[in-house]
């Protein structure tokens, strides 16, 4: 191994010896704190140690058949690596009030980002199959995290069962394909994919049950019907890392299975893809419509967002490259940000997280600026402009414009504008003030705490990006 | 040069924002001193813009300054540019001049108002605005101001919005208004549709080249900015908005309905007069209508009883001067009567706040009389005002007026002449009714419990001692505009001479004898002439020729009447077949979601197959 595979190998070394030390500090002494501030720390060290790779900008630095490093990898780990950071601050102002032991949930999400750094750099079956399972197992423990609460635990075996049927599905179409072809390799999977009729029968079958196994991860119609449910029951950080840094794990390893051939996928794909698109953009917002749960709602807005952003699997190029950059960056830190708020307006845990609507009728005039903040997420996800969410969208509508993709498009268009109503029907919740409130003001403790910093500049992200994109296309371009 | 002007408009905006940021938690003497100062800055800016102007005249008798572009979509790039010009610089002064004076009166007349740094608030936004208005080089910048007076215009006249009425004014404001907004839009669009600038520089170069004198097209977009002028200047047919604004402080009727706003009508047909030159049917109609509202108006004055609503059909009297002026080609006497007007209707206005707050807020003349004796200054004002309005020799008012009058009869337009000259005797008596009942007289007021009471504040009397001043010596003032405004055009041959420029004079006068002898000597002949046969016609006038009834008839019972009809709206009710849709397919939908883990096994699976299947057949 040269220094260079070493160097690019340098972030699962530094995560690594995180998690080791982590566990290490838990076993010795329970503290809070302490382990929020090791996991925080090693993340940052995990975040500074791609840079080496980057600034060198070598090109690809393969690793063994198993991994690659090269700009799409560096770019997912990044996100990946950015997003558990947010959950992990999420974490110790939600976790604080917590009865039971608070320290393993930090464990828990290390081990999960690990997986995404995984999948970011999979380069070959093996490496997908392990970096999916480290992403996905580690949350079946946070999703049943408060395992007194009857409904997460329910939510966890939920999550555990249909999750371990879709990464047999996943195996099993791997297996089909390997049995017929002998490919293992990402690349050469990728070839398969493009190869016009896809060959013999079991290639076939393979392609699709690989498809059915990462559109479940992707939370994609019709493999969907978990994430409402999941998301409610996890608490409001785990639902963050579930929304952020799982989705942004397995986009990698989609774009790479679909983009590393370099030409458009075989016609039946695309047909498939685009039937698995249409259905997320529209069930999902038809869902979210009169959705009353906060979280379920999120959960629906989801899916339909990663509807649209099946768009840039259909049309492969760097455009579609760097539209799902864009895009994923900018949902991740819009979700980042709405979770948030939850977090922070539902911490110290009590029976429940506050994810009824009716529980935010009128909130503004309780927490004008954490609701502030709320409401300019909603717009962001909705999409309106100088917001984040307009430039994803608008990214997304441009690439399917150019490479003709009509359908996809008018369902994007469909879809939001769908949206715009239930994004709208929260904002107005916050804002009709209920009968008889008492208009106190806030004190400002919330924007000193981690979480409250967070939640800032996330917005204050979420706003550059939206007002001037450029740099955000830059870092996305491969 | 002049890279010192936007603080001419930079102070009142900065002003405004700290203002209204207070959300009124502050104390009057600093709400005072921000809203005031301002204005003062503004008015020191102009000042050495005008030094600066007149001691070192720039070439082509204008100064641009390029502040920056606003936007660029294509070769569509508005800039920012303010335009300074003799016109520009006459309408600058008037504004943050007199605009001052008003500043400094109000802080004394609205001490003690709940809402003071809201007030001063608005009035800043109001003379930012009112700048913009006149320095933009462009239209869609004088637009952008034309909008934001009216706002701020709305936002005066609904001052004390806890009375209805004062919210109802406001709104038949800015609605009236705004129907002439929307006429002089569509003027801008067409001129950018056609020359692709809206750079009133270049309109006045590319227009005549490209438009045939008299085409139809220029004659519709001068009477679509027309249509825009006189809704902002409360010209007919969209006059009726101008009495009710009376509803707000007496200042912002000074300020706003008197001296400045209501004055814009003149100054944008006065700017753009290449293009009128290419209309001469519109430009007669801006004549005609100056005529009859200053004759309606004149009529209309004579009934009214309240002091506010005489002053504020005077204004719309004159205003209508201002544009038969300007529809007999005498841009420069327009302007002239416009500064002028704005001098001694500002003090008749201020004068008259004077005489509601020493009355304890009565309006009505009829319950005051014998005043002058009670505030002998207040009555000084006030009749110096009335003899300028009246264009009583060696007052500003005579200067302006018989140049307009004069002119008129020199370019022949003798019909516009005629109007003028009964107006002008009309003006004499409705403005010496008010001084004679007002001042003379007996006094019906309960003297015991209501006693006039002065004032005795230098706040009040310095703004007013220096508009009296102004009324008398503002005829003196020589305005350049010689570089921006075209003379009338006066046929070759006619001269000054005869009885012709002695008549108005004459008029007035005799108006003035009229006045004493029907109100002062003989009050009962009006009373019985208004009770008597000539009733109907005293009701007509009192209700301003009746259009308010008439537009209610018109616009307001139709459109409540469809409203009505329709109020199950059967527009909507196609449009909600969609949301109704949605609604059923999220409920079928929603049932999918049964949050059991057989169901979502099976579905999942189910959508495997449906996968295979998809790729597998084709």
């Amino acid at each position: 191994m040269t220094a260079q595979q070493l160097t690019a190998l340098l972030p699962f070394f530094v995560i690594s010896a995180t998690i080791v030390a982590v566990m290490l500090a838990i076993s010795v002494r329970r503290h809070h704190r302490l382990t929020a501030f090791l996991s925080v720390v090693g993340l940052n060290l995990t975040l500074l140690s791609l840079l080496p790779t980057w600034l060198a900008g070598t090109g690809p630095v393969q690793v063994t058949p198993l991994m690659v490093v090269d700009g799409l990898a560096s770019f997912y780990m990044a996100l990946v690596l950015v997003a558990t950071l947010g959950v992990m601050t999420l974490c110790h102002a939600y976790f604080e009030g917590y009865r039971s032991d608070r320290e393993e949930i930090y464990l828990l999400i290390l081990l999960g980002a690990l997986g995404g750094l995984t999948l970011a750099c999979a380069n070959h079956a093996a490496t997908l199959l392990i970096g999916l399972e480290l992403l996905s197992l580690p949350m079946v423990a946070g999703v049943a995290y408060a395992t007194s609460d009857r409904r997460a635990v329910e939510g966890g075996a939920k999550y555990l069962v249909l999750s371990a049927g879709a990464s047999a599905t996943l195996l099993f179409g791997l297996a089909l394909i390997y049995a017929a072809t002998g490919a293992l390799d990402l690349k050469a999977l990728a070839a398969i994919l493009v190869n016009a009729n896809l060959g013999q029968p079991l290639v076939l079958a393979g392609a699709a049950m690989v498809l059915a196994g990462l559109a479940f991860k992707l939370s994609i119609v019709p493999f969907h019907q978990w994430t409402p449910d999941v998301y409610e029951a996890a608490p409001a950080p785990v639902t963050a890392y579930l929304a952020t840094v799982v989705k942004a794990g397995v986009l990698a390893a989609a774009l790479r299975l679909f983009h590393a051939a370099g030409a458009p996928p075989s016609p039946l794909v695309v047909k498939a893809l685009t039937i698995l698109a249409l259905a997320s953009m529209i069930v999902g917002s038809l869902l979210a419509l009169r959705q009353d749960n906060l979280k379920r709602l999120l959960a629906y807005s989801s899916i339909a967002h990663f509807g649209f952003l099946l768009i840039v699997l259909v049309a492969p190029g760097s455009r579609s490259l760097e539209t799902a950059g864009v895009y994923m960056a900018t949902y991740l830190i819009t979700s980042l940000g709405v979770f948030g708020v939850i977090a922070l307006v539902s911490s110290p845990a009590g029976e429940r997280d506050r994810e009824k609507l009716s529980e935010y009728q009128g909130l503004f005039w309780q927490r004008p600026y954490v609701v502030s903040i709320f409401t300019a997420m909603m717009l962001s996800l909705a999409g309106i402009p100088l917001t984040a969410g307009f430039i994803g969208k608008f990214a997304a509508i441009a690439v399917g414009v150019e490479s003709d993709l009509w359908l996809l498009v008018s369902g994007i268009v469909l879809g939001s504008a769908i949206g715009i109503y239930y994004y709208l029907r929260v904002i107005s919740a916050l804002f009709v003030p209920m009968p008889g409130y008492e208009r106190v003001s806030e004190s400002m403790s919330w924007a000193q705490s981690a979480g409250g910093v967070m939640l800032l500049l996330s917005m204050l992200l979420m706003l550059a990006m939206g007002v001037y994109p450029e740099p955000l296309f830059l870092l996305a371009r491969p | 040069m002049m890279n010192y002007l936007p603080l001419v408009f930079v102070a009142p905006l900065l002003g405004f924002l700290v203002l209204a940021l207070s959300r009124s938690r502050m104390s009057e003497n600093l709400a005072a001193a921000i809203g005031v100062g301002s204005v003062g800055i503004s008015a020191l800016t102009t000042a050495a813009a005008i030094w600066q102007f007149s001691s070192a005249p720039p070439e082509g008798g204008f100064v641009s300054v390029h502040l920056w572009t606003w936007m660029k979509v294509g070769n569509f790039a508005p800039t920012f540019t303010l335009h300074v010009d003799a016109l520009s610089l006459t309408m600058m002064s008037v504004i943050t001049g007199v605009g001052f004076f008003i500043h400094l009166f109000a802080s004394w007349y609205m001490r003690g108002d709940d809402a003071y740094p809201r007030f001063f608030s608005y009035m800043n936004l109001f003379v930012a605005s009112m700048l913009f208005l006149v320095l933009g080089d462009n239209l869609l910048f004088l637009y952008f101001g034309w909008e934001g007076v009216g706002l701020a215009s709305y936002l005066l006249i609904g001052f004390w919005y806890k009375d209805p009425a004062n919210g109802a004014a406001a709104r038949k404001a800015f609605v009236i208004t705004r129907v002439g907004d929307t006429l002089m839009a569509i003027a801008l669009f067409i001129l950018y549709r056609e020359f692709g600038t809206l750079n009133i520089k270049e309109l006045a170069v590319i227009a005549p080249t490209q438009w045939a004198v008299g085409s139809t097209l220029a004659t519709a977009t001068c009477l679509l900015l027309l249509g825009g002028a006189v809704g902002k200047s409360a010209q007919l047919p969209l006059q009726t908005w101008l009495p009710d604004a009376m509803a707000g402080p007496t200042p912002v009727s000074a300020l706003i309905h008197a001296a400045t706003m209501v004055t814009a009508g003149v100054y944008l047909i006065a700017r753009m007069n290449d293009l009128f030159a290419l209309s001469p049917f519109a430009l007669h109609m801006v004549g005609v209508i100056g005529a009859i509202t200053l004759l309606l108006a004149g009529f209309t004055a004579l009934m009214q009883t309240d002091i506010k609503k005489i002053l504020a059909y005077s204004t719309m009297s004159q205003i209508g001067y201002m544009f038969l002026a300007e529809g007999v080609g005498a841009y420069q006497p327009a302007v002239f009567h416009l500064m002028t007007h704005a001098f001694f209707k500002a003090l008749l206005f201020l004068s008259a706040g004077s005489v509601i707050l020493a009355m304890h807020h009565e309006q009505d003349i009829f319950k005051m009389g014998g005043l002058r004796k009670h505030i002998p200054f207040v009555f000084a004002c006030m009749l110096i005002g009335t003899l300028a309005l009246t264009a009583f020799p060696f007052t500003s008012g005579y200067y302006s007026k018989d140049e307009i009058l004069h002119q008129a009869y020199l370019t022949g337009n003798h019909d516009l002449w005629l109007a003028g000259l009964f107006g002008a005797f009309l003006t004499a008596v409705y403005s010496f009714r008010l001084i004679f009942i007002t001042f003379y007289g007996p006094e019906r007021f309960d003297a015991k419990h209501h006693a006039p009471h002065g004032a005795h504040s230098m706040d009040h009397h310095i703004p007013l001692a220096v508009l009296l001043v102004l009324s008398i010596v503002g005829g003196f003032i020589h305005l350049p505009l010689d570089a921006v405004l075209p003379h009338a055009p006066i046929p070759e041959g006619e001269h000054h001479g005869g009885i012709v420029p002695h008549l108005p004079l004459f008029v007035s006068l005799a108006g003035i004898a009229v006045s004493w002898f029907l109100f002062l000597k003989r009050p009962q002949i009006p009373a019985a002439l208004a009770s008597g046969g000539l009733a109907p016609i005293g009701k007509l006038w009192k209700s301003a020729w009746g259009f308010d009834w008439l537009y209610d008839r018109l616009f307001v019972k139709p459109f409540v009447w469809a409203a009505e009809t329709n109020k199950n709206d059967v527009v909507d009710s196609i449009i909600n077949v969609v949301p109704a849709s949605l609604r059923g397919l999220n409920a079928a939908l929603v049932r999918t979601q049964t949050g059991s883990l057989r169901w979502y096994a099976a579905v999942a699976g189910a959508g495997t197959c449906l996968l295979i299947a998809l790729v597998a057949f084709h």
